[in-house]
Protein backbone atom coordinates (compact mmCIF):
# COMPACT_ATOMS: atom_id res chain seq x y z
CA UNK A 1 0.00 0.00 0.00
CA UNK A 2 0.99 3.60 -0.56
CA UNK A 3 0.64 6.63 1.07
CA UNK A 4 -1.07 9.19 -0.46
CA UNK A 5 -0.80 11.56 2.37
CA UNK A 6 0.56 14.71 1.94
CA UNK A 7 1.01 17.55 3.77
CA UNK A 8 -0.31 20.99 3.48
CA UNK A 9 1.56 23.82 2.83
CA UNK A 10 0.34 25.60 6.36
CA UNK A 11 1.69 22.47 8.41
CA UNK A 12 5.18 23.17 6.83
CA UNK A 13 5.07 26.74 8.20
CA UNK A 14 5.94 27.69 11.86
CA UNK A 15 2.73 28.78 14.15
CA UNK A 16 3.20 32.33 15.62
CA UNK A 17 4.23 31.18 19.05
CA UNK A 18 5.03 33.94 22.27
CA UNK A 19 5.86 37.32 21.30
CA UNK A 20 9.17 38.40 21.93
CA UNK A 21 7.99 40.67 24.65
CA UNK A 22 6.85 37.68 27.15
CA UNK A 23 4.29 37.49 29.44
CA UNK A 24 2.24 40.41 29.17
CA UNK A 25 -1.24 38.43 28.68
CA UNK A 26 -4.18 38.35 31.01
CA UNK A 27 -3.98 35.87 33.45
CA UNK A 28 -7.10 33.91 34.77
CA UNK A 29 -7.67 31.80 37.82
CA UNK A 30 -8.27 27.57 36.95
CA UNK A 31 -11.71 26.68 36.21
CA UNK A 32 -13.82 24.27 38.63
CA UNK A 33 -12.65 21.52 36.30
CA UNK A 34 -9.05 21.87 37.14
CA UNK A 35 -10.17 22.50 40.71
CA UNK A 36 -11.71 18.80 40.79
CA UNK A 37 -9.26 17.36 39.04
CA UNK A 38 -6.28 18.49 40.95
CA UNK A 39 -8.51 17.57 43.86
CA UNK A 40 -8.51 13.91 42.26
CA UNK A 41 -4.85 13.97 42.13
CA UNK A 42 -4.38 15.07 45.89
CA UNK A 43 -7.01 12.25 47.01
CA UNK A 44 -4.54 9.60 44.78
CA UNK A 45 -1.43 11.34 46.84
CA UNK A 46 -3.15 11.31 50.03
CA UNK A 47 -3.58 7.52 49.81
CA UNK A 48 -0.20 6.70 48.39
CA UNK A 49 0.93 8.74 51.30
CA UNK A 50 -1.72 6.74 53.69
CA UNK A 51 0.44 3.75 52.83
CA UNK A 52 3.56 4.59 53.44
CA UNK A 53 2.37 5.76 56.79
CA UNK A 54 0.73 2.47 57.40
CA UNK A 55 4.03 1.03 56.64
CA UNK A 56 5.91 2.91 59.99
CA UNK A 57 6.99 0.69 63.11
CA UNK A 58 5.08 2.60 65.22
CA UNK A 59 2.38 1.72 67.75
CA UNK A 60 -0.81 0.45 66.06
CA UNK A 61 1.55 -0.59 62.77
CA UNK A 62 2.47 -3.34 64.80
CA UNK A 63 -1.29 -4.66 66.09
CA UNK A 64 -3.10 -7.09 63.85
CA UNK A 65 -5.58 -5.15 61.85
CA UNK A 66 -8.41 -7.37 63.16
CA UNK A 67 -7.69 -6.77 66.89
CA UNK A 68 -7.19 -3.20 65.72
CA UNK A 69 -11.11 -2.94 64.23
CA UNK A 70 -12.20 -4.92 67.30
CA UNK A 71 -10.32 -2.52 69.74
CA UNK A 72 -11.51 0.54 67.24
CA UNK A 73 -15.35 -0.51 67.22
CA UNK A 74 -15.53 -1.19 71.02
CA UNK A 75 -14.41 2.48 71.37
CA UNK A 76 -16.53 3.93 68.98
CA UNK A 77 -19.46 2.15 70.72
CA UNK A 78 -18.55 3.88 73.85
CA UNK A 79 -18.33 7.44 72.30
CA UNK A 80 -21.55 7.33 70.95
CA UNK A 81 -22.46 6.30 74.70
CA UNK A 82 -20.69 8.88 76.46
CA UNK A 83 -22.86 12.20 77.66
CA UNK A 84 -19.77 14.59 78.95
CA UNK A 85 -17.64 16.73 77.02
CA UNK A 86 -14.87 16.11 79.45
CA UNK A 87 -15.04 12.62 78.88
CA UNK A 88 -15.08 12.83 75.70
CA UNK A 89 -12.05 15.20 75.56
CA UNK A 90 -10.50 13.25 77.85
CA UNK A 91 -10.65 10.48 74.99
CA UNK A 92 -9.87 12.63 71.93
CA UNK A 93 -6.64 13.54 74.27
CA UNK A 94 -6.08 9.36 74.36
CA UNK A 95 -6.51 9.19 70.51
CA UNK A 96 -3.68 11.61 69.90
CA UNK A 97 -0.90 10.11 72.51
CA UNK A 98 -1.84 6.85 70.51
CA UNK A 99 -1.06 8.85 66.86
CA UNK A 100 2.18 10.09 68.57
CA UNK A 101 2.77 6.52 69.52
CA UNK A 102 2.02 5.58 65.81
CA UNK A 103 4.51 7.94 63.85
CA UNK A 104 1.80 9.98 62.82
CA UNK A 105 2.11 13.37 62.25
CA UNK A 106 0.29 15.35 64.36
CA UNK A 107 -0.97 18.23 63.12
CA UNK A 108 -1.96 16.14 59.90
CA UNK A 109 -3.67 14.01 61.92
CA UNK A 110 -5.20 16.86 64.11
CA UNK A 111 -6.36 19.25 60.35
CA UNK A 112 -7.79 15.98 59.22
CA UNK A 113 -10.09 15.55 61.76
CA UNK A 114 -10.99 19.01 62.48
CA UNK A 115 -11.08 20.81 58.64
CA UNK A 116 -14.60 18.68 57.79
CA UNK A 117 -16.13 18.96 61.62
CA UNK A 118 -17.45 22.35 61.29
CA UNK A 119 -17.91 22.21 57.88
CA UNK A 120 -20.23 19.12 58.06
CA UNK A 121 -21.53 18.51 61.94
CA UNK A 122 -21.09 22.47 62.73
CA UNK A 123 -24.30 23.35 60.37
CA UNK A 124 -25.51 20.35 61.50
CA UNK A 125 -25.87 21.34 64.93
CA UNK A 126 -25.60 25.25 64.61
CA UNK A 127 -29.58 25.63 64.98
CA UNK A 128 -29.98 23.20 67.63
CA UNK A 129 -28.07 26.35 69.78
CA UNK A 130 -30.59 28.74 69.42
CA UNK A 131 -33.17 29.41 72.13
CA UNK A 132 -36.54 28.66 69.79
CA UNK A 133 -34.76 25.50 69.48
CA UNK A 134 -33.13 24.04 72.38
CA UNK A 135 -35.06 26.28 75.60
CA UNK A 136 -32.88 27.09 78.67
CA UNK A 137 -30.54 30.30 79.77
CA UNK A 138 -28.97 32.54 76.92
CA UNK A 139 -25.78 33.03 77.31
CA UNK A 140 -25.37 35.03 73.88
CA UNK A 141 -28.18 37.30 73.14
CA UNK A 142 -28.70 38.35 70.16
CA UNK A 143 -31.97 40.84 70.79
CA UNK A 144 -35.94 40.80 70.88
CA UNK A 145 -38.58 39.01 68.56
CA UNK A 146 -41.69 39.36 69.27
CA UNK A 147 -41.14 40.57 72.72
CA UNK A 148 -38.67 37.31 73.61
CA UNK A 149 -35.40 37.12 74.04
CA UNK A 150 -33.41 35.04 71.43
CA UNK A 151 -29.59 33.71 71.27
CA UNK A 152 -27.70 30.91 72.16
CA UNK A 153 -28.54 28.91 75.43
CA UNK A 154 -26.51 27.40 77.48
CA UNK A 155 -28.25 24.23 77.20
CA UNK A 156 -28.15 24.09 73.10
CA UNK A 157 -24.52 24.88 72.99
CA UNK A 158 -23.71 21.99 75.46
CA UNK A 159 -25.80 19.86 73.23
CA UNK A 160 -23.44 21.27 70.35
CA UNK A 161 -20.66 20.56 72.15
CA UNK A 162 -21.23 17.38 73.08
CA UNK A 163 -22.24 16.12 69.55
CA UNK A 164 -19.11 17.95 67.92
CA UNK A 165 -16.80 16.00 70.34
CA UNK A 166 -17.93 13.04 69.55
CA UNK A 167 -18.12 13.26 66.04
CA UNK A 168 -14.11 14.67 66.58
CA UNK A 169 -13.57 11.56 68.81
CA UNK A 170 -15.01 8.97 66.24
CA UNK A 171 -13.85 10.33 63.44
CA UNK A 172 -10.23 10.68 65.07
CA UNK A 173 -10.37 6.81 65.90
CA UNK A 174 -11.60 5.75 62.47
CA UNK A 175 -8.51 7.94 60.77
CA UNK A 176 -6.28 5.87 63.28
CA UNK A 177 -7.13 2.73 61.82
CA UNK A 178 -6.95 3.63 58.18
CA UNK A 179 -4.00 5.83 58.26
CA UNK A 180 -2.06 2.73 59.92
CA UNK A 181 -3.44 0.25 58.25
CA UNK A 182 -2.70 -0.62 54.60
CA UNK A 183 -5.81 -0.98 53.03
CA UNK A 184 -5.71 -4.70 51.61
CA UNK A 185 -5.00 -5.61 55.30
CA UNK A 186 -7.73 -4.04 56.32
CA UNK A 187 -10.10 -5.72 53.77
CA UNK A 188 -8.75 -9.14 55.09
CA UNK A 189 -9.63 -8.05 58.79
CA UNK A 190 -13.24 -6.60 57.72
CA UNK A 191 -13.81 -10.60 55.86
CA UNK A 192 -12.53 -11.56 59.29
CA UNK A 193 -15.47 -10.09 61.13
CA UNK A 194 -17.90 -11.79 59.06
CA UNK A 195 -18.72 -9.26 56.37
CA UNK A 196 -20.02 -10.97 53.58
CA UNK A 197 -16.97 -12.04 51.09
CA UNK A 198 -19.02 -10.79 47.96
CA UNK A 199 -19.09 -7.22 49.80
CA UNK A 200 -15.64 -7.18 50.72
CA UNK A 201 -14.57 -8.36 47.13
CA UNK A 202 -16.55 -5.32 45.43
CA UNK A 203 -14.88 -3.03 47.87
CA UNK A 204 -11.45 -3.68 46.90
CA UNK A 205 -12.63 -3.75 43.56
CA UNK A 206 -14.09 -0.40 43.32
CA UNK A 207 -11.27 1.18 45.64
CA UNK A 208 -8.79 -0.59 43.21
CA UNK A 209 -10.09 0.48 39.87
CA UNK A 210 -10.83 4.27 41.19
CA UNK A 211 -7.19 4.81 40.92
CA UNK A 212 -7.12 3.54 36.96
CA UNK A 213 -10.34 5.55 36.35
CA UNK A 214 -9.34 8.63 37.93
CA UNK A 215 -5.87 8.71 36.03
CA UNK A 216 -7.46 8.09 32.81
CA UNK A 217 -9.64 11.16 33.69
CA UNK A 218 -6.31 13.24 34.94
CA UNK A 219 -4.96 12.25 31.39
CA UNK A 220 -7.71 13.39 29.63
CA UNK A 221 -7.95 16.54 31.55
CA UNK A 222 -4.13 16.77 30.71
CA UNK A 223 -4.49 15.81 26.82
CA UNK A 224 -7.38 18.91 26.75
CA UNK A 225 -5.23 20.86 28.85
CA UNK A 226 -2.06 20.67 26.77
CA UNK A 227 -4.48 21.73 23.68
CA UNK A 228 -6.30 25.00 25.53
CA UNK A 229 -4.87 28.10 24.46
CA UNK A 230 -5.41 30.67 27.01
CA UNK A 231 -7.28 30.59 30.05
CA UNK A 232 -9.53 27.74 30.83
CA UNK A 233 -12.45 29.76 33.05
CA UNK A 234 -15.51 29.17 30.47
CA UNK A 235 -17.67 27.41 32.92
CA UNK A 236 -19.70 25.59 29.77
CA UNK A 237 -17.23 24.01 28.39
CA UNK A 238 -15.90 23.05 31.64
CA UNK A 239 -19.17 21.52 31.68
CA UNK A 240 -19.24 20.04 28.58
CA UNK A 241 -16.08 18.28 28.90
CA UNK A 242 -17.08 16.79 32.41
CA UNK A 243 -20.01 15.69 30.34
CA UNK A 244 -17.92 14.25 27.55
CA UNK A 245 -15.38 12.75 29.80
CA UNK A 246 -18.34 10.96 31.82
CA UNK A 247 -19.85 9.33 28.94
CA UNK A 248 -16.28 8.48 28.15
CA UNK A 249 -15.30 7.29 31.36
CA UNK A 250 -18.26 5.31 31.49
CA UNK A 251 -17.47 3.51 28.39
CA UNK A 252 -13.92 2.69 29.51
CA UNK A 253 -15.05 1.31 32.81
CA UNK A 254 -17.60 -0.97 31.22
CA UNK A 255 -14.99 -2.26 28.81
CA UNK A 256 -13.00 -2.77 31.96
CA UNK A 257 -15.14 -4.30 34.07
CA UNK A 258 -15.79 -7.35 31.05
CA UNK A 259 -12.08 -7.82 30.89
CA UNK A 260 -11.96 -7.96 34.23
CA UNK A 261 -14.39 -10.59 34.63
CA UNK A 262 -12.61 -13.14 32.10
CA UNK A 263 -9.62 -12.50 33.75
CA UNK A 264 -11.23 -13.78 36.80
CA UNK A 265 -12.83 -16.43 34.63
CA UNK A 266 -9.59 -17.34 33.24
CA UNK A 267 -8.67 -18.16 36.52
CA UNK A 268 -10.95 -20.30 37.54
CA UNK A 269 -13.60 -17.65 39.24
CA UNK A 270 -17.39 -19.03 39.18
CA UNK A 271 -18.85 -17.27 41.38
CA UNK A 272 -17.76 -18.30 44.87
CA UNK A 273 -15.13 -15.60 46.69
CA UNK A 274 -12.10 -17.58 48.15
CA UNK A 275 -9.54 -16.04 49.84
CA UNK A 276 -6.06 -16.55 52.03
CA UNK A 277 -6.48 -16.78 55.76
CA UNK A 278 -5.51 -13.75 57.53
CA UNK A 279 -2.10 -14.34 60.26
CA UNK A 280 -2.63 -15.41 63.53
CA UNK A 281 -2.96 -13.15 65.86
CA UNK A 282 -0.18 -12.77 68.76
CA UNK A 283 -0.39 -12.17 72.32
CA UNK A 284 0.08 -8.66 71.89
CA UNK A 285 -2.98 -8.08 69.53
CA UNK A 286 -5.16 -9.91 72.25
CA UNK A 287 -3.85 -7.65 74.62
CA UNK A 288 -4.64 -4.43 72.36
CA UNK A 289 -7.87 -5.70 71.90
CA UNK A 290 -8.45 -6.29 75.78
CA UNK A 291 -6.97 -2.70 76.60
CA UNK A 292 -9.14 -0.58 74.17
CA UNK A 293 -12.38 -2.81 75.26
CA UNK A 294 -11.43 -2.11 79.07
CA UNK A 295 -10.76 1.88 78.00
CA UNK A 296 -14.05 1.60 76.65
CA UNK A 297 -15.55 0.09 79.91
CA UNK A 298 -13.40 2.46 81.94
CA UNK A 299 -14.51 5.51 79.93
CA UNK A 300 -18.74 4.53 79.91
CA UNK A 301 -17.98 3.83 84.25
CA UNK A 302 -16.57 7.34 84.70
CA UNK A 303 -19.01 9.25 82.47
CA UNK A 304 -22.11 7.42 84.50
CA UNK A 305 -20.30 8.17 87.32
CA UNK A 306 -20.40 11.59 86.59
CA UNK A 307 -24.24 11.52 86.54
CA UNK A 308 -26.60 12.88 84.01
CA UNK B 1 5.66 -37.34 13.22
CA UNK B 2 3.17 -36.24 15.86
CA UNK B 3 0.06 -38.44 16.53
CA UNK B 4 -3.27 -37.14 17.44
CA UNK B 5 -2.80 -37.56 21.36
CA UNK B 6 -0.30 -34.84 21.09
CA UNK B 7 -2.86 -32.56 19.97
CA UNK B 8 -4.03 -30.71 22.82
CA UNK B 9 -5.79 -27.90 21.45
CA UNK B 10 -8.28 -28.83 18.13
CA UNK B 11 -9.91 -25.70 16.78
CA UNK B 12 -12.12 -26.67 13.84
CA UNK B 13 -13.38 -24.57 11.60
CA UNK B 14 -14.77 -21.73 14.21
CA UNK B 15 -16.72 -18.22 13.09
CA UNK B 16 -17.01 -15.78 15.59
CA UNK B 17 -18.72 -12.19 15.26
CA UNK B 18 -19.10 -9.63 18.35
CA UNK B 19 -22.87 -8.59 18.84
CA UNK B 20 -23.81 -10.65 16.01
CA UNK B 21 -22.57 -8.03 13.38
CA UNK B 22 -19.13 -7.77 13.89
CA UNK B 23 -16.91 -10.90 12.68
CA UNK B 24 -13.97 -11.55 14.49
CA UNK B 25 -13.10 -14.52 13.49
CA UNK B 26 -13.95 -16.38 9.91
CA UNK B 27 -13.94 -20.19 9.70
CA UNK B 28 -10.87 -20.42 11.44
CA UNK B 29 -8.90 -24.04 12.21
CA UNK B 30 -6.12 -24.56 14.45
CA UNK B 31 -4.51 -27.64 16.20
CA UNK B 32 -1.53 -26.97 18.93
CA UNK B 33 0.15 -29.88 19.97
CA UNK B 34 2.28 -30.68 23.00
CA UNK B 35 5.41 -28.28 23.75
CA UNK B 36 5.35 -26.17 20.83
CA UNK B 37 5.20 -22.92 20.79
CA UNK B 38 2.87 -21.30 18.30
CA UNK B 39 2.17 -17.60 17.06
CA UNK B 40 -0.69 -15.99 15.89
CA UNK B 41 0.15 -13.15 13.26
CA UNK B 42 -1.96 -10.43 12.14
CA UNK B 43 -2.49 -7.29 11.79
CA UNK B 44 -4.78 -4.78 14.53
CA UNK B 45 -8.40 -6.16 14.72
CA UNK B 46 -7.84 -9.22 12.76
CA UNK B 47 -9.09 -11.54 15.47
CA UNK B 48 -6.32 -13.18 16.82
CA UNK B 49 -7.10 -12.15 20.40
CA UNK B 50 -10.71 -13.26 19.74
CA UNK B 51 -9.37 -16.62 18.63
CA UNK B 52 -6.93 -17.08 22.41
CA UNK B 53 -10.44 -15.85 23.87
CA UNK B 54 -12.23 -18.93 21.94
CA UNK B 55 -9.16 -21.27 23.03
CA UNK B 56 -9.06 -20.04 26.96
CA UNK B 57 -13.09 -20.82 26.92
CA UNK B 58 -14.05 -17.38 27.41
CA UNK B 59 -16.08 -16.79 24.27
CA UNK B 60 -18.17 -19.09 22.53
CA UNK B 61 -18.20 -20.08 18.85
CA UNK B 62 -20.96 -18.68 17.04
CA UNK B 63 -20.57 -22.05 14.57
CA UNK B 64 -17.67 -24.98 14.95
CA UNK B 65 -15.96 -26.76 17.19
CA UNK B 66 -13.28 -26.38 20.07
CA UNK B 67 -11.88 -29.53 21.71
CA UNK B 68 -8.94 -29.29 24.36
CA UNK B 69 -7.28 -31.96 26.20
CA UNK B 70 -10.36 -34.55 24.07
CA UNK B 71 -12.93 -32.82 25.04
CA UNK B 72 -15.28 -30.36 23.48
CA UNK B 73 -15.29 -27.38 25.49
CA UNK B 74 -18.88 -24.73 25.74
CA UNK B 75 -20.15 -22.82 27.62
CA UNK B 76 -22.37 -25.58 29.21
CA UNK B 77 -19.29 -27.95 29.85
CA UNK B 78 -17.82 -25.11 31.75
CA UNK B 79 -20.38 -24.79 34.02
CA UNK B 80 -19.33 -28.35 35.39
CA UNK B 81 -17.18 -27.58 37.91
CA UNK B 82 -14.82 -30.78 37.73
CA UNK B 83 -14.59 -29.87 33.77
CA UNK B 84 -13.97 -25.90 34.73
CA UNK B 85 -11.40 -27.00 37.31
CA UNK B 86 -9.38 -29.19 35.23
CA UNK B 87 -10.02 -26.79 32.11
CA UNK B 88 -8.97 -23.45 33.71
CA UNK B 89 -6.01 -25.40 35.73
CA UNK B 90 -4.76 -26.45 32.28
CA UNK B 91 -4.85 -23.42 30.59
CA UNK B 92 -3.16 -19.92 31.67
CA UNK B 93 -4.10 -16.72 30.09
CA UNK B 94 -1.85 -13.86 29.91
CA UNK B 95 -3.85 -11.18 29.30
CA UNK B 96 -2.55 -7.79 27.17
CA UNK B 97 -4.02 -5.28 29.52
CA UNK B 98 -2.63 -6.37 32.90
CA UNK B 99 -4.69 -3.93 34.40
CA UNK B 100 -7.53 -6.00 33.59
CA UNK B 101 -5.74 -8.89 35.11
CA UNK B 102 -3.92 -7.63 38.24
CA UNK B 103 -7.54 -6.77 40.09
CA UNK B 104 -6.82 -7.73 44.07
CA UNK B 105 -5.81 -5.44 46.97
CA UNK B 106 -2.43 -6.87 47.14
CA UNK B 107 0.03 -8.89 44.56
CA UNK B 108 -0.19 -11.59 47.27
CA UNK B 109 -3.55 -12.25 47.36
CA UNK B 110 -3.19 -11.28 43.23
CA UNK B 111 -1.00 -14.73 42.89
CA UNK B 112 -3.47 -16.86 45.24
CA UNK B 113 -6.57 -16.26 43.09
CA UNK B 114 -5.82 -19.31 41.25
CA UNK B 115 -4.67 -21.92 43.56
CA UNK B 116 -7.66 -20.76 45.75
CA UNK B 117 -10.53 -21.28 43.27
CA UNK B 118 -8.70 -24.53 42.27
CA UNK B 119 -9.57 -25.49 45.40
CA UNK B 120 -5.87 -26.14 46.41
CA UNK B 121 -5.19 -26.57 50.17
CA UNK B 122 -4.13 -23.82 51.88
CA UNK B 123 -0.69 -24.83 52.76
CA UNK B 124 -0.15 -25.73 49.27
CA UNK B 125 -1.30 -22.05 48.03
CA UNK B 126 0.82 -20.36 50.66
CA UNK B 127 4.22 -22.33 49.29
CA UNK B 128 3.59 -22.30 45.48
CA UNK B 129 2.85 -18.22 45.51
CA UNK B 130 6.18 -17.82 47.77
CA UNK B 131 7.92 -20.06 45.42
CA UNK B 132 6.70 -18.24 42.23
CA UNK B 133 7.09 -14.39 44.15
CA UNK B 134 10.83 -15.72 44.24
CA UNK B 135 11.06 -17.23 40.48
CA UNK B 136 9.92 -14.30 38.78
CA UNK B 137 12.00 -11.77 41.60
CA UNK B 138 9.08 -10.04 42.89
CA UNK B 139 9.11 -10.82 46.73
CA UNK B 140 9.44 -6.99 47.56
CA UNK B 141 5.85 -6.62 45.47
CA UNK B 142 3.98 -8.98 47.67
CA UNK B 143 2.19 -6.64 49.86
CA UNK B 144 1.96 -4.13 47.49
CA UNK B 145 -0.97 -2.57 45.56
CA UNK B 146 -1.79 -2.60 42.18
CA UNK B 147 -1.27 1.05 41.94
CA UNK B 148 1.42 1.37 43.35
CA UNK B 149 3.51 -0.93 40.45
CA UNK B 150 4.96 0.34 36.86
CA UNK B 151 4.04 -1.40 33.89
CA UNK B 152 6.83 -3.84 33.87
CA UNK B 153 5.91 -4.91 37.31
CA UNK B 154 2.29 -5.14 36.75
CA UNK B 155 3.32 -7.70 33.79
CA UNK B 156 5.43 -9.70 36.36
CA UNK B 157 2.48 -10.06 38.67
CA UNK B 158 -0.14 -11.12 35.97
CA UNK B 159 2.72 -13.64 34.47
CA UNK B 160 3.21 -14.75 38.27
CA UNK B 161 -0.80 -15.00 38.69
CA UNK B 162 -0.94 -17.24 35.39
CA UNK B 163 2.39 -19.25 36.14
CA UNK B 164 1.36 -20.00 40.08
CA UNK B 165 -1.49 -22.41 39.00
CA UNK B 166 1.08 -24.40 36.89
CA UNK B 167 -0.72 -24.73 33.59
CA UNK B 168 0.40 -27.07 30.69
CA UNK B 169 -0.51 -24.18 28.02
CA UNK B 170 0.10 -20.76 28.28
CA UNK B 171 -1.90 -17.99 26.06
CA UNK B 172 0.14 -14.66 25.58
CA UNK B 173 -2.00 -11.88 24.29
CA UNK B 174 0.95 -9.44 22.20
CA UNK B 175 3.16 -10.35 25.00
CA UNK B 176 6.22 -8.01 24.36
CA UNK B 177 3.75 -4.78 23.63
CA UNK B 178 4.21 -1.33 25.25
CA UNK B 179 7.22 -3.06 27.51
CA UNK B 180 10.63 -1.29 28.09
CA UNK B 181 13.68 -3.30 26.26
CA UNK B 182 14.70 -4.71 29.67
CA UNK B 183 11.26 -6.02 30.55
CA UNK B 184 10.73 -7.37 26.76
CA UNK B 185 14.20 -9.71 26.63
CA UNK B 186 12.96 -10.88 29.97
CA UNK B 187 10.02 -12.48 28.83
CA UNK B 188 11.29 -13.63 25.81
CA UNK B 189 13.71 -15.42 27.98
CA UNK B 190 10.86 -16.54 30.61
CA UNK B 191 8.27 -17.83 27.59
CA UNK B 192 11.65 -20.09 25.93
CA UNK B 193 12.30 -21.12 29.59
CA UNK B 194 8.97 -22.14 30.22
CA UNK B 195 8.76 -23.81 26.89
CA UNK B 196 11.77 -25.87 27.20
CA UNK B 197 10.17 -26.88 30.83
CA UNK B 198 7.66 -28.74 29.00
CA UNK B 199 4.96 -25.80 28.43
CA UNK B 200 2.88 -25.41 25.15
CA UNK B 201 2.73 -21.75 24.16
CA UNK B 202 0.47 -20.13 21.83
CA UNK B 203 0.87 -16.06 21.22
CA UNK B 204 -0.53 -13.61 19.29
CA UNK B 205 1.18 -10.70 18.15
CA UNK B 206 2.37 -8.63 14.86
CA UNK B 207 5.93 -8.37 16.48
CA UNK B 208 7.64 -9.90 13.61
CA UNK B 209 11.61 -9.45 15.27
CA UNK B 210 10.52 -11.71 18.20
CA UNK B 211 9.18 -14.60 15.92
CA UNK B 212 12.07 -16.64 15.47
CA UNK B 213 12.60 -16.82 19.27
CA UNK B 214 9.42 -16.94 20.34
CA UNK B 215 7.60 -19.60 17.69
CA UNK B 216 8.28 -23.00 16.18
CA UNK B 217 4.78 -22.51 14.22
CA UNK B 218 2.84 -19.36 12.87
CA UNK B 219 -0.64 -19.29 11.88
CA UNK B 220 -1.09 -15.93 9.45
CA UNK B 221 -4.32 -14.04 9.53
CA UNK B 222 -6.14 -12.13 7.37
CA UNK B 223 -7.53 -8.68 7.52
CA UNK B 224 -10.74 -10.72 6.13
CA UNK B 225 -10.08 -12.62 9.67
CA UNK B 226 -9.25 -15.98 7.91
CA UNK B 227 -6.28 -18.03 8.22
CA UNK B 228 -4.00 -17.70 5.20
CA UNK B 229 -0.64 -18.77 5.88
CA UNK B 230 0.95 -21.37 8.36
CA UNK B 231 4.80 -22.04 8.94
CA UNK B 232 8.34 -21.77 10.58
CA UNK B 233 8.94 -18.08 11.25
CA UNK B 234 11.97 -18.39 8.74
CA UNK B 235 9.89 -20.13 5.76
CA UNK B 236 6.74 -17.39 6.63
CA UNK B 237 9.10 -14.14 6.56
CA UNK B 238 10.51 -14.88 3.20
CA UNK B 239 6.90 -14.72 1.57
CA UNK B 240 6.53 -10.75 1.22
CA UNK B 241 3.77 -10.65 -0.31
CA UNK B 242 2.05 -12.54 1.78
CA UNK B 243 3.05 -9.96 4.78
CA UNK B 244 2.52 -7.49 2.82
CA UNK B 245 -1.50 -8.58 2.12
CA UNK B 246 -2.11 -9.22 5.37
CA UNK B 247 -0.48 -5.73 6.73
CA UNK B 248 2.14 -7.43 8.51
CA UNK B 249 5.08 -5.47 7.19
CA UNK B 250 4.76 -2.65 4.95
CA UNK B 251 6.16 -1.96 1.24
CA UNK B 252 8.91 0.20 3.00
CA UNK B 253 9.81 -2.85 4.88
CA UNK B 254 12.69 -4.78 4.82
CA UNK B 255 13.67 -8.48 5.65
CA UNK B 256 17.14 -9.29 7.11
CA UNK B 257 16.66 -12.50 7.88
CA UNK B 258 14.59 -13.09 10.71
CA UNK B 259 14.64 -9.08 11.48
CA UNK B 260 12.15 -7.23 9.81
CA UNK B 261 13.65 -3.22 9.39
CA UNK B 262 12.09 -0.23 8.56
CA UNK B 263 13.15 2.84 6.49
CA UNK B 264 10.67 5.76 7.26
CA UNK B 265 10.51 7.43 3.41
CA UNK B 266 9.66 11.04 5.07
CA UNK B 267 6.92 13.60 3.63
CA UNK B 268 9.66 15.67 1.78
CA UNK B 269 9.05 14.18 -1.55
CA UNK B 270 5.25 14.08 -1.07
CA UNK B 271 5.71 17.94 -0.02
CA UNK B 272 7.60 18.72 -2.94
CA UNK B 273 4.99 17.14 -5.47
CA UNK B 274 2.33 19.59 -3.46
CA UNK B 275 4.18 22.70 -3.80
CA UNK B 276 4.86 21.86 -7.45
CA UNK B 277 1.09 21.00 -8.30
Amino acid sequence: MTTNATAPIWLLEGQVGLCPCGCIGRRKRGSFVEKTISGASGFLQQAMFSDDVAAERGLLQRIEPRAKLLGLLGLLVAAALVRHIPVLLALYAGTLLVAAASRLSLSFFVKRVWLFIPVFTGIVVLPATFSFITHGHIVVPFGTWFGHRVGMTSQGLTAAGLIVTRVAVSISLVVLLTLTTPWNRLLAALRALALPRMFVLVLAMAYRYVFHLLSAVSEMYTARQARTVGADTDATSGRRFVAASAGALFGKSHALSEEVHMAMLARGYTGNVRTIAPARMAARDGLWALACVAAALATLGVDRALGR
Amino acid sequence: MPSAADDLLVVDDVSYSYLGRFQALDKVSLTVRRGEKVALLGANGCGKSTLLKVVDGLVFPDSGTYRAFGSEVTEDNLEDEQFNQGFRGRVGFIFQNSDAQVFSPSVREELAFGPLNMGLPRDEIEARVADTLTMLDIDDLAERAPYQLSGGEKKRVAIASVLVMNPEVLLFDEPTAALDPRTQQWLMELIVELNQAGKTIVLATHDLDTLGVLADRCLVFSEEHRIVGEGAPAELLAERQLLLDVNLIHEHSHLHGATVHNHVHGLDHHVEATAAG
